[in-house]
């Protein structure tokens, strides 16, 4: 377990990264290290091997909380412990403050980065759940400068996402729901407490004055290669009164939904009860924190 | 504490070990902390195929990478070693550390390369080029039964290494008395103990001396003589330095195959060579997997729940390099009826090969398998007769006055309150509140459930099992020593003569030591003599050292304490008998102004020849080199019937379960436990098992598993997918004591090393099921994985409404 021989560059701009980035050669590989929580123990493996290491810890503005009127912008560089205790993500995203107390353990989440995590792009992590859940914006900046990713079209495949080879992840903006009965839901099973997610389930909801269901946002990770969104379900609760049976015949277009795998820890039709399982729980949790 | 017959100073006394300050300051010495001069590193090239035979192996571009010393292959390092120890009688099964001509499972170690450094040794050890014919492998358990199985060493004709049968007692009177039977199955994945420190040795050759040197992370009888034998070389020219701490082991720091590896290469090259495993060398390639069970059994019982008898067949996969694994299968003959009285007991035993990596011994030899093979059943009748768990192991567990009891296979268990150490741990469960909290949550909708389990823990070892397995293996010596001085001034060393992995010998010895000769055990040096000059030693194993080298240490505390009261009789003038000894004084009976402090008798002990009573060695140094306790030192008679174990410790688990239905997750809610080791050395190091071994245990029933896929695949190599419970998966222990001396030990004690391991499991898995019982279902199958609980509830709701 000692990581196959690589370079090391300190960038101390994305410019600079970005051309570092490439001017990887064939049979180069140049990647970017933020936090390392899953980059290095891959290498150690030696199964990453980059040619070159973009360390970016040492770029100036690249960390940070923003909030605007309905959004919230998270530094790529953002500790996901810093999000985690930050008063401005649990007031504005509480579905992301949630779903970062999953992220592997304490130790992990005072040195991951919650770019790193959207930029990994596991299928079963939190972090890129919510951003499809919520419709996140990641920003990247590249030699061409910066282009801006829906999170719908950013994740392609476990581990694989759209960003360009020179690219830098910068920022990740999360809308913010503006409005008085507002709630989330964030469920989760792990084998062990802090392990990646066999199914993670995300819902965030909003009610109008009569008690209905405004809007709602449901998605799963764990399920499918990359998170995804269940609009059939989405759609059939919008406008509903998000009554149990409603719920439950609306989980119903979950199973179309997803393409779950078996892996060691669980077989496919496990994933594919749990996820249905899950979502629903998160559903009501969101129902009760809206009605609370 | 409690139930202590015997008012002791230091022994069972509260006391910080001796071993905790060097840890706490990071001051321990492993073997990855040893650097020796101009040492070299080795890396290993790794089969990536189950089953396959090796063409070729060209070496040239790793030998031409920079830093490379050597390359070593199979074929290269068999021409100059003998085979490794195979426990069974299985002569066609050759056992070396590298591969030999074909490769048995992947994970195996094919080559092995020598650099400058681990990172070089790795990056050369890409540039072996093996060329590999894949052949379909030998892998699901009872498939390894069948003639047409692919064979895993072709020589020895068959994948079936053993198979025995053994009768004791009227089993087929008993069963034709009985009222009923009941058969069931019972699956013990394959998991092991997983030390924090992977093994690691350091070894150098000395070729002016003649003397090979060696550090190891190592707990393992003979390790000295196995290490001679499989390089040639006489015993007498192997020093294994056991002062090194060793980072956890229950019984899996065998690294044999690497310290040949290391050793041959330190003599070949003239370079000290050291080779430190790796999390994934140590998972997939160093042979550390533990047992790995499938279990067939018919009980015979009447309707009031008396159990008469059992029938049982055991399946071992021993993977592809059985060594002392196999073994296994022989130790729980001692304890082969648990707890109860059962009249007799037939059992087969059947031991497979397969290309998946080696079994070693883990905690308890074998024990925690047939525990939970014996509990699962007792709670199978319990169900089926509808009689409480608990009311059930009352009326069949051996009862308190019966001691010493004879079980079917012929060993006597030494002593026991089994009924009294059962309640304690209901009344530190607080039963009836338990059972109205478990109730309550089943009312609410939830899946909730109390575990019972009530298991022994032989200790004190013996090698006598193996003869029952293997019947050219007659050791009937199994021994342990203890060494101690009392140096001029009066200060007392004891030297022990094997490593230690952190059972805390040091402060057993000290403890008892202290208590034997009326010294403080924080005065009392303990050191661990080097192979070449130390005493016999079977080493730490089989939870025998309280028992074994405790005794041995009361021993030659005894003999110093005799001598050191005859000197002073001498000296006062008095009758040797007339002498007392108290608190660092000897005096005369009634006389207390005629006296000699502990200092004064040390003094002409060691300088004043002519105050010695005529003709006695001068100095204060005695040892005792002693025989398992209890132990008949004789072979099996005609019925194979002997004494194995010595020693039997008892306890009785009651853990309370929470089981979501929607997820199958499990959730340990509360832990109380029982635990009877007779008299207790040192409370922290009994509690430190115990919770240990919970830890274990429920690792195993929950978590752990060296997973393979039906191709022989090994998918289990790291953390990320072989599961060990981190302490968000632990409950709050709680544990009360009970106190039934041995009648075999020097101070009543007996073993505690395996301790909550031994039960943990069965316990988890009677709670599983007892959450699982309103939904009739009954799992017995290790681990219970949440993805396999989920699908028995969603299996059993759909028939339900299907």
């Amino acid at each position: 377990m000692k990581a196959a021989e690589f370079d090391y560059v300190r960038a101390d701009s994305v410019a600079a990264a970005s051309a570092a980035l490439a001017a990887a050669g064939p049979g180069e590989e140049h990647r970017i290290i933020a936090g390392g929580q899953t980059l290095v123990p891959l290498m150690a493996m030696r199964l990453a091997r980059p040619t070159l290491l973009v360390d970016i810890d040492g770029i100036d503005g690249l960390d940070g909380i923003e909030a605007s009127d309905d959004a919230v912008a998270i530094g790529a560089m953002t500790r996901q412990r810093t999000a985690e205790l930050s008063p401005t993500v649990r007031d504005r995203l509480p579905l992301l403050a949630k779903a970062l107390g999953f992220v592997g353990h304490l130790q992990t989440r005072n040195r991951g980065t919650v770019g790193g995590s959207l930029a990994h792009g596991d299928p079963a992590a939190e972090i890129p759940l919510v951003a499809v859940a919520l419709d996140a914006e990641l920003e990247a900046e590249g030699r061409a400068g910066r282009r801006t990713y829906p999170a719908a079209a950013f994740f392609e495949a476990p581990m694989a996402t759209a960003i360009a080879a020179d690219e830098c992840l910068v920022e990740a903006r999360f809308p913010a729901w503006n409005g008085a009965r507002i709630g989330t839901g964030f469920q989760e099973v792990a084998s062990r407490k802090g392990d990646f997610a066999i199914v993670a389930a995300a819902a965030q909801l909003a009610l109008d004055g009569g008690g209905r269901c405004a809007r709602i946002a449901a998605a799963l990770g764990g399920v499918a290669p990359i998170p995804v969104r269940i609009p059939a379900l989405e759609d059939a609760l919008s406008g509903s009164r998000l009554e149990d049976g409603e719920i439950e015949a609306a989980l119903g277009s979950v199973e179309a939904a997803i393409e779950p795998d078996d892996d060691l820890h669980a077989t496919a039709a496990y994933r594919g009860r749990v996820a249905r399982v899950l979502l629903g729980r998160a559903i009501r949790e969101a129902r009760a924190e809206a009605l609370a | 504490m409690n139930g202590h017959g015997a008012n002791y100073r230091y022994v069972s006394r509260k006391r910080r070990t001796k071993e905790d300050g060097r840890f706490i300051t990071g001051s321990g010495r492993f073997a990855a902390d040893v650097a020796v001069p101009g040492m070299k590193h080795v890396a290993l090239v790794a089969s990536p195929h189950p089953r396959a035979n090796i063409l070729n192996i060209d070496a040239s571009a790793a030998l031409a990478s920079p830093g490379v010393h050597a390359v070593l292959t199979g074929d290269a390092l068999a021409a100059e070693t003998a085979p490794l120890f195979n426990g069974l009688d299985i002569p066609n099964v050759k056992w070396f550390p590298l591969a030999v001509g074909m490769t048995r499972y992947a994970g195996e170690w094919v080559a092995a390369v020598v650099a400058d450094s681990r990172y070089l040794a790795e990056d050369a050890a890409e540039l072996v080029a093996v060329e590999y014919e894949a052949l379909p492998a030998a892998v699901e358990i009872e498939s390894l039964l069948e003639p047409d199985s692919p064979l895993v060493h072709p020589g020895h004709g068959s994948n079936v290494l053993l198979r025995k049968t053994f009768e004791w007692g009227p089993v087929e009177a008993d069963f034709a008395a009985a009222e009923q039977t009941l058969t069931y199955r019972a699956r013990w994945g394959r998991s092991s103990t997983v030390p924090i420190e992977t093994f690691g040795v350091v070894s150098r050759w000395d070729p002016v001396r003649e003397i090979l040197d060696v550090w190891a992370s190592i707990q393992m009888p003979n390790y000295q003589e196995q290490i001679a034998s499989a390089l040639g070389i006489p015993t007498n020219w192997v020093r294994v330095h056991n002062d090194v701490d060793v980072g956890g082991s229950y019984g899996v720091k065998r690294g044999i195959k690497h310290t040949v590896i290391v050793g041959h290469l330190a003599r070949k090259l003239g370079m000290p060579v050291r080779l430190v495993e790796d999390r994934l060398d140590n998972m997939s390639g160093g042979d550390a997997h533990g047992p790995d069970r499938l279990f067939d059994v018919t009980l015979a019982f009447d309707d009031d729940g008396t159990i008469r008898s059992m029938k049982l067949r055991a399946i071992d996969d021993v993977g592809a390099y059985p060594g002392r694994g196999p073994l296994q299968l022989g130790k729980p003959i001692t304890a082969l009826v648990g707890p109860y009285r059962l009249s007799s007991v037939a059992y087969e035993a059947i031991s497979v090969t397969s290309n998946k990596t080696g079994q070693v011994p883990v905690r308890g030899f074998g024990q925690s398998p047939t525990n939970f093979m014996i509990e699962t059943g007792i709670d199978l009748v319990a169900r089926r007769l509808g009689i409480d768990r608990i009311e059930l192991r009352r009326r069949n567990l051996i009862q308190s006055d019966q001691f010493p009891w004879r079980i079917p296979t012929g060993t006597e268990y030494d002593s026991g309150d089994y009924h009294a150490v059962l309640e304690k741990a209901l009344d530190l469960a607080d039963y009836d509140a338990l059972v109205a909290r478990r109730d309550a949550a089943r009312e609410a909708g939830r899946l909730a459930g109390i575990g019972i389990a009530t298991c022994l823990e032989p200790g004190g070892g013996n090698n006598i099992f193996e003869q029952l397995l293997n019947e050219k293996l007659t050791v009937t010596t199994f021994v342990e020593s203890c060494l101690m001085r009392v140096d001029m001034h009066g200060h007392v060393t004891a030297v022990m003569s094997t490593t230690t992995s952190g059972q805390g010998h040091e402060t057993l010895i000290a403890t008892i030591a202290g208590e034997e000769l009326e010294r403080d055990p924080d005065t009392i040096r303990v050191t661990h003599a080097d192979s070449l000059e130390a005493l016999p030693t079977r080493s730490p194993v089989a939870s025998r050292m309280a028992i074994v080298l405790g005794s041995a240490t009361s021993e030659a505390a005894r003999r110093i304490r005799a001598k050191m009261v005859r000197i002073a009789a001498h000296d006062l003038g008095a009758a040797e008998d007339l002498v007392e000894y108290q608190d660092g004084t000897f005096f005369v009976r009634g006389e207390p102004a005629r006296k000699l402090s502990w200092e004064e008798v040390a003094a002409i002990a060691h300088r004043q020849f002519h105050r010695l009573p005529p003709g006695m060695e001068p100095c204060l140094q005695e040892f005792s080199v002693l025989q398992v306790p209890g132990a008949s030192g004789q072979l099996p008679n005609e019925k194979k019937e002997i004494q194995l174990y010595p020693c039997f410790s008892f306890q009785a688990h009651v853990p309370y379960v929470e089981i979501d239905p929607g997820t199958g997750k499990v959730e340990l809610l509360d832990y109380a436990i029982g635990h009877d080791c007779g008299t207790v050395i040192n409370p922290d190091i009994v509690r430190g098992m115990i919770v240990g071994g919970l830890a274990h245990g429920i690792g195993a029933a929950l978590y752990e598993k060296f997973a393979y896929d039906a191709d022989g695949q090994f998918l289990a190599g790291s953390f990320v997918d072989y599961l060990l419970p981190s302490a968000h998966e632990i409950p709050i222990v709680r544990d009360v004591e009970h106190c039934t001396p041995s009648p075999r030990t020097s101070l009543g004690q007996k073993g505690s090393g395996e301790g909550g391991y031994l039960g943990a499991p069965a316990a988890v898995a009677s709670a599983v099921n007892d959450a699982l019982a309103p939904l009739g279902i009954s799992l017995s199958e290790l681990p219970m994985r949440l993805c396999d609980i989920e699908a028995a509830i969603h299996a059993k709701r759909t028939e339900r409404t299907g």
